[in-house]
């Protein structure tokens, strides 16, 4: 047992960093270091950039173009990346469909699609859920139906993450109402300038526009772009799941922001506060054993000794953290959070300088970050996961 | 970057656990609690596995082991809440004794590797509250001849040691760490008086009395005080690692009683409420045992950064501890809370182990000292 990186581990983390160093540009880990809202402009330049660097699919093999990394190694970029300040890669394209096309696409779908994940530029948006299919996913009804060389597309998808600046979206789809819920699913890639699809937005609390309506209005989708056999769809969601690793805790962004609360503490004169700090001092002990976690699964994965299915409780514990460092980053700011930020900026009011920007995004942040438990599985559904493998039934 | 136990550590494991699930059953153990919450034959035992000198150094007798096979050894004896002063002795008062004059020092690491002497650290006093330096026992003298008074309470195995290790102070006013210093004190003679109790965990805790006693000093102050917060932090190592045995164990008994258990016509695990509050155990359990894994590993590193990483350990190990056993208590229903049913002795456990080498509360107060600007595990 060793808690520290091997020589060639340190080598490879000081590369990062140093190609890190060299090739963020400032104004982003600026906004992204302060909690500013990221253009598609802004989030599509580092995609572009770790593309032509060949790590915007930084998880993926060889064969695909990827670098071929290990565990340790995949983990080492995403902190490196994050605590630098990066923008977190948007996962829909090379984290969640890129697998999937690798796992059971043909040839043909893997040289159509994977180049432009591979370079950043084409976007792509996730159309897993309905309005009436949250947690209980399988029940998904946005029907296809074959006619020929195509599938003729009818339905809505909700929550879809920067669908607005979708190119393409892999969808969940229903082929079938024979047998069970899940065996008459299949999985559509679909471009999204096709006629009859239309996105609305959906304004959440904080005021943004970061998730959207997906309507279907006889789409036509050529049947080319069926991923695998059709009604199997859900196995091949399922394996997308099981390849959602310990990125899912986002500990590295969590150590990043973790350090912010004590810079906005220290600016707004209460970290010195006992009650406060302690409770700074509790979400350390929480980031650090968060940590840990993630490092003995990592360990794990490299040594392929002993097996650790810890994802849900990752999951679980790395989303209530994210939502805590925001509350008490809001709470540290106290009665400077309160105003609407951009409206009352633009009506005079004066939030002064902290840490590099001003205080009040903080609130709108708090607020973004109440979708972490419900989102990717809500935590309640994680905890039926999780007791299904304590108890063994 | 590796969490992988060697084949080594893996045997140890199965030597320490054949021997409790084989010699040490539930009723064994109840008949020790009965006698007083310790046992001759039961150490004997213990020393005959050869681990008394695990980190004893070769040149004394011992194995001259590490912090992981310490934690291997520990879990396993958690995981029976064997009630010998192992950590006590092996550990805590070994990692002491290693620091001390060796003419002093040598004959007891000796006698320790051997299964010979029980040896303890009698530190903590009625007003200490957990702080090291908090030292209100004097001694005066010199050279060979010191003279101890004071008293130092909730000693383990106090009634069976064969020798104290007890930090006394020459100067400075009462919580001045650099007047300590720590001395050995041999039980049978005038002016030692020791007075044992059982405790709430079942085992033998006692009291001891100093009055102008003979002491051998072990470390002179400014390096007493060093000692005794290493070995204070190995302590705590050893507790976390022995606590994440009793809670896996814990957990294993309160699921297999899920199972098995049925109300309203149905086995209780089926139900969502205790469903998510076995999966809120899990976590617990998970993050301590992450966390105990962390304590052992970081117990080498230089004191500040020793001590802050087995601080946040203690806070983790503290919460998960409270939460594992008052939960588990609770899924068992009325047959948790009897003294006829092994799950209530788990609780008692760790709840006395929370309040060892300070509770939660009291090693958040350090975490929250000794922050950083950075934070994370390699912070």
């Amino acid at each position: 047992m060793d808690l520290a990186f091997t020589p060639e581990e340190q080598a490879f983390r000081e590369q990062i960093r140093a190609w890190v160093r060299d090739n963020l540009p400032k104004d982003i880990s600026d906004k992204v270091r302060n909690s500013i809202h990221l253009t598609r402009d802004d989030l599509q330049r580092w995609a572009k950039i770790l593309g032509q660097k060949g790590w915007h699919g930084w998880a993926w093999p060889k064969q695909f173009g990827g670098p071929g990394w290990n565990a340790i190694q995949k983990h080492l970029f995403e902190e490196e990346t994050a605590l630098a300040g990066a923008p977190r890669v948007i996962p829909f394209g090379p984290v969640m469909v890129a697998p999937v096309i690798m796992a059971f696409g043909t040839p043909e779908q893997q040289k159509r699609f994977l180049p432009g994940i591979a370079s950043g530029e084409v976007w792509w948006s996730q159309g897993y859920s309905e309005p009436g299919s949250g947690s209980d996913l399988a029940s998904l009804k946005t029907k296809a139906e074959r006619r020929g060389d195509k599938y003729i597309v009818n339905g809505q998808k909700t929550w879809t993450t920067l669908g607005q600046y979708g190119d393409w979206i892999f969808c969940l789809v229903r082929t079938s109402n024979e047998g069970k819920p899940q065996t008459g699913i299949s999985f559509l890639l679909i471009d999204m300038k096709s006629p009859g699809i239309t996105v609305r937005p959906i304004i959440t609390m904080e005021g943004e526009r970061e998730v959207n309506e997906v309507w279907f209005d006889n789409v036509e989708v050529p049947a080319d772009q069926l991923i695998g056999e059709e009604n199997k769809g859900w196995t091949y969601a399922k394996h997308l799941l099981a390849h959602e690793r310990t990125n899912i805790a986002d500990v590295n962004r969590a150590k990043r922001e973790l350090e912010r609360l004590k810079r906005v503490a220290e600016a707004e004169g209460v970290y010195g506060d006992g009650r406060f700090r302690d409770q700074i001092a509790l979400l350390e002990v929480d980031v650090v054993a968060l940590e840990m976690m993630v490092l003995r699964v990592l360990s794990a994965e490299k040594s392929g000794k002993q097996s650790l299915d810890v994802a849900g409780l990752l999951k679980i514990r790395g989303s209530e953290i994210q939502q805590r460092y925001t509350e008490l980053m809001m709470l540290a700011a106290g009665p400077a959070a309160v105003p609407l930020d951009r409206e009352a900026i633009a009506a005079g009011w004066q939030p002064g300088e902290l840490d590099g920007a001003f205080v009040a995004p903080l609130a709108s942040t708090y607020f973004n970050m109440r979708k972490t438990t419900i989102y990717g599985g809500s935590n309640e559904v994680q905890r039926n996961i999780v007791a299904q493998t304590v108890l063994g039934s | 970057m590796d969490f992988d136990f060697t084949d080594d550590q893996e045997m140890l494991r199965d030597t320490v656990r054949r021997w409790v699930e084989r010699g040490y059953d539930f009723e064994r153990r109840r008949a020790i609690v009965k006698a007083g919450g310790f046992s001759r034959e039961a150490w004997q035992e213990i020393a005959d596995l050869g681990i008394c000198g695990l980190q004893v150094p070769e040149a004394q007798g011992g194995l001259g082991l590490g912090p992981v096979d310490a934690m291997v050894v520990l879990e396993e004896l958690g995981r029976g809440l064997v009630l010998e002063p192992y950590a006590a002795v092996a550990l805590v008062a070994t990692s002491v004794l290693k620091a001390g004059h060796e003419a002093a020092a040598a004959p007891r690491l000796q006698h320790i590797a051997q299964g010979k002497e029980i040896v303890v650290l009698a530190h903590e006093e009625r007003h200490s509250r957990y702080r090291l330096a908090h030292v209100e026992t004097t001694a005066h003298g010199s050279g060979h001849a010191w003279r101890l008074s004071g008293r130092k309470i909730a000693v383990p195995a106090g009634g069976a040691a064969n020798a104290f290790i007890v930090p006394a102070r020459i100067g400075g006013d009462v919580d001045d760490a650099t007047g300590v210093g720590l001395f050995l004190v041999s039980p049978g003679q005038p002016g030692v008086e020791v007075h044992p109790y059982p405790t709430q965990d079942g085992a033998s805790g006692a009291d001891l009395v100093l009055k102008e006693a003979g002491a051998i000093e072990l470390i002179a102050p400014g390096a007493a005080f060093a000692a005794l917060e290493l070995a204070a932090d190995t302590g705590i190592a050893a507790l976390c690692a022995e606590a994440v045995g009793a809670m896996d164990r814990l957990v294993a008994i309160t699921v297999e009683y899920m199972n098995t258990r049925k109300q309203f016509g149905v086995a209780i695990a089926s139900f969502q409420a205790l469903r998510h509050r076995i999966a809120d155990v899990k976590m617990q359990l998970e993050l301590a045992r992450s966390m105990s894994y962390y304590a052992s590993l970081k117990l080498g590193e230089e004191p500040a950064a020793r001590r802050r990483a087995l601080a946040q350990a203690k806070v983790q190990l503290g919460t998960s501890m409270r939460f594992v056993g008052q939960q588990c208590i609770q899924l068992h229903g009325g047959i948790g809370v009897t003294d006829e049913y092994a799950a209530s002795h788990y609780f008692k456990r760790l709840t006395v182990i929370e309040m060892t080498f300070g509770d939660t509360l009291f090693q958040l107060g350090e975490v929250s000292r000794r922050m950083q600007t950075t934070a994370g595990v390699f912070a």
